[in-house]
């Protein structure tokens, strides 16, 4: 099953089968956050010209009338379309999977089922695939055409290196110019210190950035028991250790983790979704999507 | 110090290892996960790496000292303090209390005054039995059954009251150190950790055997224990003596000893029979008269006169008709005393019509009297008629042959140089069936030979092997005599002075050491220590060896006045010995080693015609009836249908008994090393053995009790991990109500 056929039966065939009620919730939500992208956008001024009959008003320079009595309208380049860059974390440590799937395919899902949404409502989106660097960048279109690339280069992609989240988005962070949305989807198995200022600096480039961590229920109950070697999906040194010995320990570690990065991102105004391997990916949009 | 009351459970400390073992067994089952949080584990290493391995070593520990708890719990530690040495400041009992009473129910214990002396002696160790309290063990071993299987302790204190009560003295002897060794076997049966070995006696000095020294030093040091060994404990236990107060001396006649003036008693022949009456008493004997029985018929009664502290024989003569076996009775008439069990005593005999004795002369011609055998045949049948007890054939070494034996009773062999390996196979048998071997030796004497055939190192017919020839540059003069022995009853009073004018000018040294035990007695010594005639006895007979010649060729015996005596005396044993014996004291079993036919059933009746309960079994490898064990003195009746008429036993009891002399504080504390209670009064006991006086501390609760406290421990422990996966079922409870609320 390619990518964009997952796409299907989990989000837009599940759209359909929703009752009106449901259906005409869910694209009005789709509306909102289109209508929400808007409003948050800036702008752009882009001239005056001589004042027409049936010109907005609203748009009438007040400033120019006062120092030259001339009546101009004030001219502006208007954003009408999202600018959307999906950031898909394919580290090593991404290969991890207990339930169905693992947190890449969980995620390569993910960022398609988004990328699709936004494309249907008119919105331009990009893919930036990464672990300690870039991997594939693809900016921001609108057509269904760029997005089958987007598409083409998710599916190409399979999870490998470390994971070094910080250097990647603020090089991104670079690459983007004009105001839009970062939409991050990683396991956050990084430093969350470095993440967090990378996320900052993100956001002091006005980016609106998402961010969707991708977990495994094994992660946070780590239900395992007797003498286990912990092999590393990033080339780490294996470890021997009693699985109910470290329990505790490493839930307190996890946890303290977690809750590092949700004051972080509460910090700078970064929504952070979990989303756990085991979850339906359309339970986990409705949620994301309810936020606006 | 502390002391393990159960030894036997230290193995059990073992399982102490098991936490360890179990723990590196887990940890090599390792499953491989390929994990990507690795992160967190390494953050989770470097900051918690150490509390991790002391979390584990901890709780290793934990587990590995809740086993060690309980094991040790099992092995039952008691904490005993020193208690001060018992004396007049009373007995400090360690913690509950193991005792052995150990009671002296012998014969002397019947005797007594206004009653007898047992019953005082009951009163004491009732006393005792008070002292004790609920968790006390005790257990009781009394004299006449000291060979008897034991028991185990009782708890049933009154229960023990009671079967006191009940008891009755026996006929059986006095061995107080035999019934000290009773007592400590019997305390290792014990599981409380103090100790008592209590010793009820009815305080008279037989029995004590103050000149075993060997025995009495064993037992000494067997009760003094490990050098630092808290007294009253089961290492070194309590000995508290119970003994009456000692009474006066009883008046007491006794008969001590009934024999014949021979050891071979040949049928038709008259013969001596001695009875010895001793005085212990203060007055002199009056109006008494001994009566004496052959097989319940009496022969004859005299009336005897002994002083005070004095002894007299008196001798009867009878004629014995015909072969067999027979019992003769003595008993005192007229007369009553304090213990009436001496005033008789039984004696069992076997008469023999003759007895067959054939010499086989080592030399070229066995006739006359310069033949190695003529002194000896002119003293057995000095008229060459056979008329006389003794039947004697003599034969060449060349005549000699396997099928000759079984007609005879004894053989001598006299110097003879060597013997065909059938005819040593064939003497051993004989030997062993019963027959009686007397071998001279000579200058014709094969030392090796005669080593490596008839001796093998103690194991051949032989009584020992032969050391070298000597020739000593003075004759040696045979000096000392087993006093006693039946081979010397002929000689009379004149038994210690009979050799001294025999000369021995050469000999073989004979190498007793090699005999095995205690199987070898030496009859006869020379001046210079050597053996010169010696017994040992084989199977159901007996073999003699004379390390010099029979004849005048090594030494001039047979010129001696002696030489007759000896040699009758030496041939009436030989042909006359009976074994297993029949002669018993009370305790004593029955054993008939059946010859013939083991098959057919046997019966017995003891004194009063009460039929005896016979169980088969055997003796040194030979099938034979054996019975209970026989507590009362007289002549017991057992019935071969092979055998013409019946065998006779007779059971006496042990002379000793009759002295009651009483036995001193002082001689008691001697033998005792001094390390003992005594108590003559119950109040005494009462006053000293106080119940509430326990010093020891039993530490097994405690023990108990760290093994709970840990348990506690390790449960908190790893009570997180199950607090832990309840967290993780109510994680995935929400989760599913999550996911339920989601779906429109």
């Amino acid at each position: 099953m390619t990518l964009l056929d997952k796409v299907h039966q989990e989000v837009i065939e599940r759209l359909g089968n929703l009752s009106v009620t449901a259906r005409q919730a869910v694209e009005s939500v789709l509306a909102g956050q289109h209508r929400s992208v808007r409003r948050g956008l800036s702008v752009e001024f882009a001239g005056h010209r001589e004042y027409q009959p049936g010109d907005d008003l609203r748009h009438l320079d007040w400033l120019v009338y006062a120092r030259s009595d001339r009546y101009d309208i004030r001219q502006y380049e208007e954003e009408t379309k999202l600018r959307a860059t999906l950031i898909l974390d394919a580290s090593g440590s991404m290969g991890y999977g207990s339930a169905r799937q693992t947190k890449f395919a969980y995620a390569q899902a993910l960022t398609a089922a988004l990328g699709f949404l936004m494309i249907r409502q008119g919105d331009a989106v990009g893919l930036a695939a990464c672990d300690t660097a870039i991997r594939h960048f693809i900016p921001p279109g609108s057509t269904m055409a760029h997005f089958l690339n987007v598409l083409a280069a998710l599916e190409e992609t399979a999870p490998g290196n470390e994971t070094s989240l910080a250097p990647v988005l603020d090089e991104i962070a670079s690459r983007l110019s004009r105001r839009g949305l970062v939409v991050l989807i990683t396991d956050t198995f990084d430093d969350p210190q470095a993440l967090l200022r990378s996320i900052h600096y993100l956001r002091h480039r006005k980016q609106e950035v998402r961010l969707f961590q991708i977990l495994d229920p094994q992660e946070r109950t780590f239900p395992f028991q007797g003498m286990i070697e912990f092999v590393g999906l990033e080339h780490e040194p294996g470890l021997k250790l009693d699985g109910d010995r470290v329990r505790e320990h490493y839930r307190q570690v996890f946890q303290g983790h977690q809750q590092r990065l949700q004051a972080g991102c509460h910090a700078c105004g970064v929504q952070m979704e979990t989303c756990w391997t085991d979850e339906e990916l359309f339970t986990v949009l409705i949620r994301a999507l309810a936020w606006r | 110090m502390i002391e393990f009351l159960n030894p036997l459970l230290w193995g059990g400390l073992a399982a102490v290892s098991t936490p360890v073992i179990i723990h590196l067994l887990h940890r090599r089952k390792v499953k491989q996960v390929d994990w990507g949080a690795m992160r967190f584990l390494l953050e989770m290493l470097a900051k918690r790496r150490r509390r991790l391995f002391l979390d584990e070593l901890l709780l290793l520990l934990v587990r590995t000292l809740l086993v060690g708890c309980v094991a040790l719990a099992m092995l039952r530690p008691a904490f005993h303090r020193r208690a001060a040495e018992s004396g007049a400041g009373g007995i400090i009992r360690q913690g509950r209390t193991a005792g052995v009473l150990l009671i002296d129910d012998s014969l002397s214990s019947a005797a007594g005054r206004a009653q007898p002396v047992f019953e005082g002696m009951k009163k004491l160790g009732l006393a005792y039995l008070d002292s004790l309290a609920p968790g006390d063990e005790i257990s009781l071993v009394l004299m006449s059954q000291s060979g008897a299987p034991a028991n185990d302790p009782l708890f049933d204190i009154e229960g023990l009251k009671a079967h006191l009560a009940g008891l009755k003295s026996s006929y059986v002897a006095t061995d107080i150190p035999a019934l000290l060794d009773a007592g400590l076997n019997q305390l290792k049966r014990h599981i409380n950790p103090g100790a008592e070995l209590v010793l009820l006696t009815d305080g008279r000095n037989d029995g004590w055997h103050e000149e075993d020294t060997a025995r009495w030093d064993e037992l000494r040091e067997r009760l003094r224990g490990p050098r630092n060994a808290a007294l009253g404990t089961r290492q070194r236990p309590q000995v508290i003596v119970l003994a009456p107060e000692p009474a006066a001396l009883d008046d007491n006649l006794a008969i001590i000893d009934l024999g014949m003036d021979r050891t071979l008693v040949a049928a038709g022949r008259p013969a001596g029979l001695g009875v010895v009456v001793a005085n212990y008493g203060k007055q002199g004997s009056r109006q008494a008269a001994v009566q004496v029985a052959v097989n319940g018929q009496v022969i004859g009664s005299e009336p005897f006169e002994v002083p005070a502290g004095g002894r007299q024989e008196l001798v009867f003569t009878h004629t014995f008709e015909t072969a067999g076996s027979y019992a003769l009775e003595a008993a005192l008439v007229n007369h009553q005393d304090l213990l009436p069990a001496d005033d008789r005593r039984a004696l069992s005999i076997q008469v023999e019509a003759s007895v067959g004795v054939l010499l086989v002369d080592g030399g070229n011609s066995p006739a006359g009297l310069q033949s190695k055998l003529g002194f000896l045949a002119a003293a057995l049948d000095p008229d060459l008629g056979g008329r006389g007890p003794f039947k004697v054939t003599r034969i060449s070494l060349a005549q000699f042959a396997p099928s000759l034996l079984q007609d005879y009773r004894v053989v001598v062999l006299g110097d003879v140089p060597v013997l065909e390996p059938a005819m040593v196979d064939a003497l051993e048998r004989f030997v062993v069936s019963g027959g009686g071997i007397l071998a001279g030796l000579g200058p014709d004497s094969d030392l090796t030979l005669i080593n490596r055939y008839w001796a093998r190192n103690g194991d051949g017919f032989l009584p020992c092997p032969l050391e070298r020839p000597v020739t000593p540059p003075k004759p040696a003069l045979p000096a000392a005599i087993s006093a006693g022995h039946p081979v010397f009853n002929g000689f009379g009073s004149r038994s210690d002075d009979a050799w001294k004018a025999a000369k021995v000018r050469s000999y073989f040294k004979l190498d007793v050491g090699k005999a095995k035990g205690s199987e070898l007695d030496v009859l006869l010594k020379m001046d210079n220590g050597d053996a010169l005639l010696v017994e040992r006895r084989r199977g159901l007979g007996l073999v003699a060896l004379m390390a010099t010649s029979l004849n005048a060729d090594w030494t001039d015996l047979p010129l001696q006045a002696a030489y007759v005596p000896l040699m009758r005396g030496v041939a009436g044993h030989l042909g006359s010995f009976v074994m297993p014996p029949r002669n018993l004291v009370p305790g004593d079993s029955i054993i008939y080693a059946r010859v013939k036919d083991p098959a057919k059933p046997m019966s017995g009746e003891g004194p009063s015609g009460k039929p005896m309960k016979l169980t088969p079994g055997s003796w040194e490898g030979r099938a034979a009836v054996l019975s209970e064990p026989l507590m009362e003195p007289g002549v017991y009746l057992l019935h071969d249908p092979q055998q013409p008429g019946p065998i006779r036993y007779a059971v006496s009891v042990a002379p000793a008994e009759s002295a009651l002399l009483p036995v001193t504080d002082r001689q008691m504390a001697l033998a005792l090393d001094g390390g003992m209670s005594l108590f003559h009064d119950p109040g005494q006991i009462a006053a000293n053995l106080d119940p509430a006086r326990r010093r020891s501390v039993e530490l097994w609760k405690w023990c108990l009790f760290g093994a709970l406290l840990l348990m506690f421990v390790e449960g908190s422990m790893t009570r997180r991990q199950a607090l832990a996966e309840g967290k993780d079922r109510a994680y995935g409870l929400n989760r599913a109500n999550l996911n339920a609320g989601l779906k429109l």
